[in-house]
């Protein structure tokens, strides 16, 4: 029991151990109500929600009224739990902390500026949410919930994704490749 | 309702074996995509493993019926995740 304890406070599990809990909970999500896990979907919807308050005419078309109808979805109150788990996550270790740039990493490479990761990271998700748009999901919407019925779109997008992702890095970190 | 129920409690769970993989951090992420770190991997191919034979069994059983699967359109699933692949490989989202 105490190992168990110790084990969940730790910071980093396993990926092993992480991947076996999201692998069961891909289950009861198809088992309990039926769904398939996601993160981009939801993004889309309250996109759709608030677009059509503030736009109705702009997005009044074929995508956001049958591809991704706006609303209060399932996929959004997951995504406001996963918001709330992963900080559990942070707590249960003792490592949740407020932060402008998170990681050393990314200092290392692009330098300490904060506005360059927030500008960053505010283009790069509009490309990554985009990208997702076209292919019908994301890492976890597609590539993990289609993988896990067979799906062969899942493992397209996994093949698209690495490849540019791996150039993508090539051209970020050059020598430090 | 309930259905709002659930979501919530598997999103915590979602959300915290997120967290506790690591995928939360940038350089977990982009060290994937250079051959560093391969923890998104093995992350991922362990959730889908269990979560394959989870579902198939169930199934089997005749407790569950699949939800519907993913549509596969081959050049949009590839143009989009080659999209996804670079916001993903700059962000570390």
């Amino acid at each position: 029991m105490k190992f168990i304890l110790n084990y969940i406070r730790k910071e980093e599990w396993s990926p092993y151990v992480a991947g076996i809990l999201l692998g069961v909970v891909g289950v009861l999500a198809v088992l309990l109500s039926n769904s398939l896990l996601g993160a981009s979907g939801a993004f889309e919807n309250i996109a759709g929600l608030i677009g059509k308050a503030v736009a109705p005419q702009a997005f009044d078309n074929m995508y956001f009224n049958f591809i991704m109808p706006p609303g209060i979805t399932w996929g959004v109150i997951l995504l406001v739990g996963v918001f709330f788990g992963g900080m559990l996550g942070a707590f249960s270790s003792g490592t949740f902390k407020w932060r402008l740039v998170s990681d050393d990493q990314w200092k290392k490479v692009f330098g300490p500026q904060v506005w360059k990761r927030w500008v960053l990271a505010f283009l790069g998700a509009i490309v990554l949410e985009y990208g997702a748009g076209i292919a019908g999901g994301c890492t976890s919407g597609l590539a993990i919930s289609g993988g896990m019925l067979l799906a062969p779109a899942a493992f397209l997008f996994i093949g698209g994704m690495f490849a540019s992702g791996i150039l993508t890095a090539m051209v970020v970190y050059r020598k430090g490749y | 309702m309930s259905n709002y129920l659930i979501a919530g409690f598997l999103g915590v769970f979602f959300g915290f074996s997120l967290n506790k993989a690591g995928l939360t951090k940038y350089h977990k992420i982009v060290d994937v995509f250079r051959f560093t770190d391969m923890a998104v991997l093995k992350f991922m191919m362990t959730a889908l493993v269990v979560a394959m034979i989870g579902l198939y069994g169930l199934r089997g059983l005749g407790l569950i019926v699949f939800p519907s699967v993913p549509s596969t359109y081959i050049v949009g699933n590839v143009i989009g995740g080659l999209i996804f692949g670079i916001g993903m490989a700059l962000t570390g989202y």
